[in-house]
């Protein structure tokens, strides 16, 4: 297992991706996770609600660190001796401004090919894939880029593109059909409580996923 | 119509009958003559008002709850005509100035006299409020709340009048402090800070209502329940008036015993014996509180800075120190404050002032102060102390009070030697020595103890081992010092092992009480203590900067209320707190100031 998407919801709806997840790891007790959220501004509740989410799997060591604040070079390696490092949701560009500012998104590259759990929900799952356009776009629908990020690159640990809490609608499906014109890869779009699971390159899907390829919308499961 | 139908709406939502209420009427005029000084005021029709404290309005009365948060025509002028105001002095009376009656209000104003170290009589003869009167009191739900202002004008109990022996002008440019105008930016810090410290249950005054007179001259409306300090009570004492001295702490009680749930157990035949109880034990709780929450505040004999219940008042010197800063102190042009570990021996002294004048009162013979140096509320006073920095010590590391309870219940020996080993790192010095800082002296305290508790129960749950020397350093040493300033010797080196050691039995003692695992206390314990000791509490140099930034770049009071609002929420160090604000990053002012708090967060 390298990586899992979460395409949103709370830890109820996410339960199904939690378990594929873990099925993973042979003694949950003994993981160690490490919550990164997208911004230290009100993390708290997402952190608490993180512990809960997981306490539920018997899983106590979880820690959380805030890139955009400052750390030590100690509780920087801590991170690194995790089993799973999990990347929270919210605004995309904030979250790879600061990444990218500590040089994180490197580390974390080199974290999951040494062996490393990747998660990600919403603007975390984002990062993971070849770019962070999906962020930008539909107009209704989209994270402020008020840090100004131009480039657009993302981890590329994911080989798809990945459009979090997607609503089956016309209004979304139109603009995700037209930029999946423009992709080489596919893009996975994914309503709360579904997601990816990538293990080894080869992928498994829960719940409802939509994959727009081509200018054309295929719905898996 | 539309504003018609609106004025009519405000109207009801205004208490306006409160509101009139305020008009310098206190039970202190009918009962004590001689407390003191009594002015006409004027209404300053010219004040814009800076900021106004909705949520205080409210709790007062004075607005109802279903106020919005506008600042409409009715409130604006119903705020004026209440609170900004000047008193006519008698340098007025003697120049014959006149003022259009219509601006002359009905009611007379008290300016109290208490006791305060920087004038020369001692005895409080012609100290007090040297720039504040008191607008009245009004009652709302069973509460009652004093309420004063700070910037009305110069009375005759300022400093600059008892040293010069004559009576000054308001706004006299010759002197400062005895102009008698409030400084704006002294007002809005006190606003912020004192939002802050309300949220995070340290007893304070509140900030209602400031209006810039420009030149940054300001009038500051300040509210408590009980604005009595000891102060008011020690002057009667110095000066042998037993009359007096009854009166005041008469009237002092009769508030608490009318406001205060702890003083419905007060029984009617030991009112004074059940006001040393109270009194010793807020003063053993705000020493310890003011100690482990990193704040200094210049207490002093004359019992000057706080309320009587301990509350802060007068925010001209407090700060909140970000790292333990212990030989910080404030240089006062013709004298250094007391330093935060010296506040504990003032409070002490205080309260055993405060024994002498109730002794006073209840036989009649003023006895000297050092018959009570070995009373028992001193002994009580060291119990509470020590119990509440053992508590204290527990919640800043992250225990939940459930833990607590039983710690301290079980296994107090251990928590005490962890928080001596605690104690010996938080007030470990630069080997740099004492340094000048802007507004005194300092000598630079090394390790971010709140750095350390936010970070060690996550590498300790991460490892299995203990940090080393250098790992230790590494994570607990301040950013803003060099490793060249740590002189740790070999008692040192066992500290930091002797340190980790304990932690860790805190750690295990829990987990076998509740009969959980070591993991899952470390982990609830890293999670609490992540927002207790977060990296970004504000400091008083940021609220310095961030007051600066505030009164340039907000001019509207609404937006004023609602970025103190946001200040307020990203400050607040309950860990089970929810925010009612969005979690999106910071952007525009507030991403401003939260780089300020950031940046500053070490500093004093």
């Amino acid at each position: 297992m390298n990586l899992a998407l979460y395409g949103g919801g709370c830890s109820e709806e996410v339960e199904a991706i939690d378990r594929a997840l873990l099925d993973n790891f042979s003694n949950p007790s003994e993981i160690k996770m490490t919550f990164i959220p997208s911004c230290s501004y009100f993390a708290q509740e997402d952190y608490n609600e993180f512990i809960e989410q997981y306490e539920k799997f018997n899983i106590h060591k979880i820690i959380k660190f805030e890139v955009d604040m400052p750390y030590s070079e100690i509780m920087c390696e801590q991170v690194f001796s995790s089993d799973i490092i999990h990347l929270g949701g919210g605004n995309t560009f904030y979250f790879i401004k600061h990444l990218r500012k500590n040089n994180f998104l490197k580390k974390l590259k080199d974290w999951v090919r040494a062996g490393g759990v990747l998660t990600g929900l919403s603007a975390g799952a984002i990062i993971m894939t070849p770019s962070i356009n999906t962020a930008s776009f539909p107009d209704f629908d989209k994270d402020d880029n008020e840090v100004n990020i131009k480039n657009m690159k993302g981890m590329s640990l994911a080989s798809f593109e990945f459009f979090p809490h997607y609503k089956n609608s016309k209004r979304y499906d139109n603009e995700l059909i037209k930029y999946s014109k423009q992709l080489s890869v596919p893009l996975y779009a994914c309503p709360d409580g579904s997601g990816i699971l990538q293990k080894n390159g080869s992928l498994s899907f829960v719940g409802k996923v939509s994959c727009f390829f081509n200018g054309k919308k295929f719905s898996i499961n | 119509m539309g504003n018609l139908k609106r004025k009519k709406e405000n109207s009801n939502l205004l208490n306006v009958k409160g509101f009139k209420s305020i008009n310098g009427s206190h039970p202190i005029q009918n009962n004590l003559k001689e407390a003191y000084v009594s002015y006409q005021a004027r209404i300053r029709p010219e004040a814009k008002i800076k900021y106004f404290n909705y949520d205080l309005a409210k709790q007062m009365g004075l607005i109802s709850n279903s106020h919005d948060e506008v600042m409409t025509e009715d409130l604006e002028s119903i705020l004026i005509e209440t609170f900004s105001l000047q008193i006519i002095n008698e340098f007025d009376i003697e120049n014959n100035k006149e003022f259009p009656e219509e601006l002359i209000k009905d009611g007379s104003y008290m300016a109290t006299r208490y006791l305060q170290l920087q004038h020369e009589d001692k005895v409080g003869k012609s100290s007090g409020d040297g720039r504040s009167i008191w607008n009245g009191h009004i009652k709302h739900k069973g509460k009652i709340w004093d309420i004063s202002s700070c910037g009305t004008g110069a009375t005759c109990l300022s400093p600059a009048t008892s040293k010069y022996n004559k009576y000054f002008e308001t706004g006299d440019p010759s002197i400062s402090y005895g102009c008698g105008y409030g400084e704006l930016d002294e007002g809005m810090a006190s606003a912020l800070f004192s939002k802050i410290l309300h949220s995070n249950n340290i007893k304070t005054e509140e900030t209602l209502v400031i209006f810039d007179l420009g030149k940054n001259a300001s009038i500051n409306v300040r509210v408590h329940e009980n604005l009595i300090r000891p102060s008011h009570i020690f002057l009667y004492l110095k000066q042998n008036n037993l009359e007096a001295l009854k009166s005041i702490v008469d009237l002092y009680i009769d508030r608490q015993m009318h406001n205060s749930e702890k003083w419905e157990k007060c029984p009617k035949s030991k009112r004074y014996d059940f006001l040393l109880k109270c009194f010793s034990e807020d003063m053993a709780q705000i020493s310890a509180d003011f100690e482990d929450e990193y704040i200094f505040c210049w207490l002093d004999w004359d019992g000057d800075n706080i309320l009587m219940d301990g509350s802060i008042i007068d925010y001209g010197s407090i700060r909140q120190f970000g790292m333990f800063h212990h030989e910080y102190k404030f240089d006062d042009d013709d004298r250094f404050s007391t330093n935060i570990k010296e506040q504990k021996q003032k409070a002490k002294y205080m309260l055993q002032t405060m024994i002498q004048a109730v002794e006073y009162i209840k036989s009649g013979e003023k006895r000297a102060l050092n018959d009570f140096k070995d009373h028992e509320f001193l002994s009580s006073f060291e119990s509470t102390y020590n119990n509440r920095k053992n508590r204290n010590f527990l919640y800043k590391t992250g225990f939940s009070e459930k833990h607590i309870k039983q710690l301290l219940k079980r296994k107090l020996e251990l928590v005490e030697n962890t928080r001596e080993n605690f104690s010996y790192f938080e007030k470990f010095k630069s080997n740099k020595g004492l340094i000048k800082v802007p507004d005194g002296v300092n000598w630079q305290v090394v390790f971010s103890m709140r750095r350390l508790l936010r970070e060690l129960p996550k590498i300790l749950l991460m490892r299995d081992d203990l940090l080393s020397q250098e790992e230790f350093i590494s994570v607990a040493k301040a950013e803003s010092v060099d490793v060249s300033e740590i002189d740790l010797n070999s008692y040192g080196t066992k500290k930091i092992k002797d340190f980790q050691a304990s932690y860790l039995d805190l750690i295990k003692a829990c987990a076998d009480i509740f009969q959980t695992n070591e993991s899952h206390i470390l982990q609830r314990v890293g999670s609490r203590s992540n927002v207790i000791n977060k990296a970004d509490r504000v400091t008083g140099d940021a609220i310095t900067l961030i007051v600066d930034k505030l009164i340039k770049k907000i001019q509207d009071p609404v937006e004023m209320h609602e970025m103190i609002n946001l200040i307020n929420d990203t400050q607040r160090i309950d860990p089970d707190a929810k925010s009612k604000y969005a979690k999106i990053p910071p952007k525009g002012l507030i991403k401003e100031i939260m780089k300020i708090i950031v940046e500053n967060r070490e500093g004093i």
